[in-house]
C-alpha cells in the first residue's frame, strides 16, 4: 500500500463529517445540505444528505489517513501517487473533482 | 550549490540550493542518490536555472536564518518543499512554527507531500526547468 | 526495565537533601526529570536508578503555582541540568543553582507552553471546519440547521474559546 494520496469516493459518502472533525490539520472542508426524498412505496419522506464540496488542503496535509480510518462507509481511501506540485497554495486544495479522478494532478 | 541533471531528461539541468531544515530534506536527498538525479561536474558554459529548496519545518527562531539564505541567492527560484514549508503542516498550530515560507519571500513552486517523494522534487524541478531561466 | 520502583513525595525544600540521600544509597544512575501540570500546582519528578538496574526510585515534589522555585540538583547529577533547563522553558520552573539558559525555545517567547493555562492561539483563531452541519435547504437556498447541538474544536477547551 503506497499511502500517497487520499481519493474521495462521492457516491460513498454520507457528509457525516467525521473525517473533517478527526482531521488533526483541520485540512478537510466539506459543504452539504439535506434533501427530503421519497422512497417507491415508503409512507413518509426521508432525510438524506447531499454533498456539495469536499476539499481537501493538500498544502496542509499530513498523509495520516486518520480520515481513511475514521470514515464509516469507506468514502476516503489510499491512492495511487500524485505528484501534487503547483505555483499556488491555492491550487493544492483539491475539491471533489480532482479528488475523484485518477490521474489528474494538481497543476 | 549543486549542478543536478535529470536522469530522465538528460537535457536538463537545475542549479540545486538547499536550505534543509527537517525531515523532508532526507528526500530531497535520496532524489539524488536513488538516481533519479545525477552531479554534473566541470565547467559550466550554459546557464541553468538555479532553485533554492527550503524543505522541513521553519521556526521563528531559524527564520533570519533562512531569509539569510534566500537573500544570498537572489537570482534562485524558490521551492517550497513539504507541508510544513508551505503552511507550516503537522505544526500549524504551534506557536514557534512560521506558517509557511510565503508569507516572507516569493515562492516559484510548492510541493505537496508530508514529506512529498522524492519524484515529486524531480517533477518539481522539471516544472521549474520548463518554466524557463530566471534573468 | 526495573524490577522494583519506589515512590515518593518530598516537600520542595527537602528535595535536594532526598535526592543526595538516595543517590549516597547507591541509586547512581539519572533516569529523567520532569513536570506535569497538575493545574493547581506542579509536580516535579526524578527518576534515578540503581547502578545494576535492580530497582529505581521516582522522587517528586509539588511546587505551588506562586512559587515555582526549586534546588537544582545538577551538582548530583550532572545530566540533570539539561532536563531542568527544559521544565524550566516548558514550565517555568526555576531551578536555583542551574544557569537556566535557553535550551529550545527562541528567547522571545514568553510563556511556557505546557502550561495548561496557555491557550494555543492557533486553534481558537482558526475556523473549525468540523463545526458545520448539513444545512437545511429552503426556496434553494440553505438555512443552516440549528436544530444540531455546536460542536467543539478537538484541543481548545471551551474555556479557550470564552476568551
Amino acid at each position: 500500500m503506497i499511502h500517497s494520496f487520499i481519493a474521495l469516493l462521492p457516491d460513498k459518502c454520507t457528509s457525516c463529517m467525521l473525517c473533517v472533525r478527526e482531521c488533526p490539520a483541520w485540512c478537510i472542508h466539506l459543504d452539504s445540505h439535506t434533501e427530503e426524498v421519497t422512497d417507491a412505496g415508503a409512507r413518509r419522506p426521508k432525510k438524506i444528505n447531499v454533498l456539495d464540496s469536499f476539499d481537501i488542503d493538500y498544502s496542509l496535509c499530513m498523509y495520516c489517513g486518520i480520515c481513511v480510518d475514521v470514515c464509516p462507509f469507506d468514502a476516503l481511501e489510499w491512492d495511487q501517487h500524485r505528484a501534487l506540485i503547483s505555483d499556488s497554495r491555492a491550487d493544492l486544495t483539491l475539491g471533489i473533482t480532482q479528488l475523484t479522478s485518477e490521474n489528474d494532478s494538481a497543476n | 550549490m549543486t549542478r543536478y541533471q535529470l536522469a530522465e531528461h538528460p537535457t536538463i539541468e537545475v542549479e540545486v540550493i538547499t536550505a534543509g531544515l527537517a525531515c523532508c530534506t532526507l528526500e530531497v536527498e535520496a532524489a539524488a542518490t536513488a538516481g533519479l538525479l545525477l552531479p554534473v561536474s566541470g565547467e559550466q558554459i550554459s546557464p541553468a536555472p538555479s532553485i533554492l529548496v527550503i524543505s522541513g519545518t521553519v521556526t521563528d527562531a531559524l527564520l533570519p536564518a533562512v531569509l539569510a539564505q534566500i537573500d544570498r541567492f537572489p537570482e534562485a527560484r524558490l521551492m517550497s518543499f513539504g507541508a510544513c514549508a508551505t503552511s507550516g503542516g503537522p505544526y500549524w498550530d504551534s506557536p514557534p512554527v512560521t506558517k509557511g515560507i510565503d508569507q516572507f519571500a516569493d515562492v516559484a513552486v510548492y510541493v505537496a507531500g508530508c514529506p512529498p517523494r522524492p519524484d515529486a522534487f524531480v517533477a518539481a524541478l522539471l516544472d521549474l526547468a520548463h518554466s524557463g531561466v530566471a534573468p | 526495565m526495573t524490577a522494583v520502583m519506589a515512590m515518593e513525595s518530598v516537600p520542595v525544600d527537602t528535595w535536594h537533601e532526598r535526592v543526595h540521600q538516595v543517590k549516597q544509597r547507591g541509586f547512581g544512575f539519572f533516569d529523567f526529570l520532569t513536570a506535569v501540570d497538575r493545574n493547581s500546582f506542579v509536580e516535579v519528578v526524578v527518576h534515578i536508578v540503581r547502578e545494576d538496574l535492580s530497582d529505581s526510585y521516582l522522587i517528586s515534589t509539588m511546587l505551588s503555582n506562586e512559587n515555582l522555585h526549586i534546588d537544582s540538583i545538577e551538582t548530583l547529577f550532572p545530566g540533570a541540568g539539561w532536563h531542568e533547563r527544559e521544565v524550566g522553558e516548558m514550565f517555568g520552573v526555576k531551578f536555583e543553582g542551574n544557569d537556566m539558559q535557553k535550551l529550545l525555545r527562541h528567547e522571545t517567547l514568553g510563556l511556557p507552553p505546557l502550561r495548561k493555562n496557555i491557550v494555543l492561539s492557533a486553534r481558537v483563531v482558526t475556523e473549525w471546519p468540523g463545526a458545520a452541519e448539513p444545512e437545511i435547504k429552503q426556496d434553494g437556498r440553505k438555512v443552516g440547521n440549528p436544530s444540531r447541538r455546536r460542536q467543539r474544536p478537538p484541543g481548545a477547551p471551551e474555556s479557550w474559546l470564552q476568551q
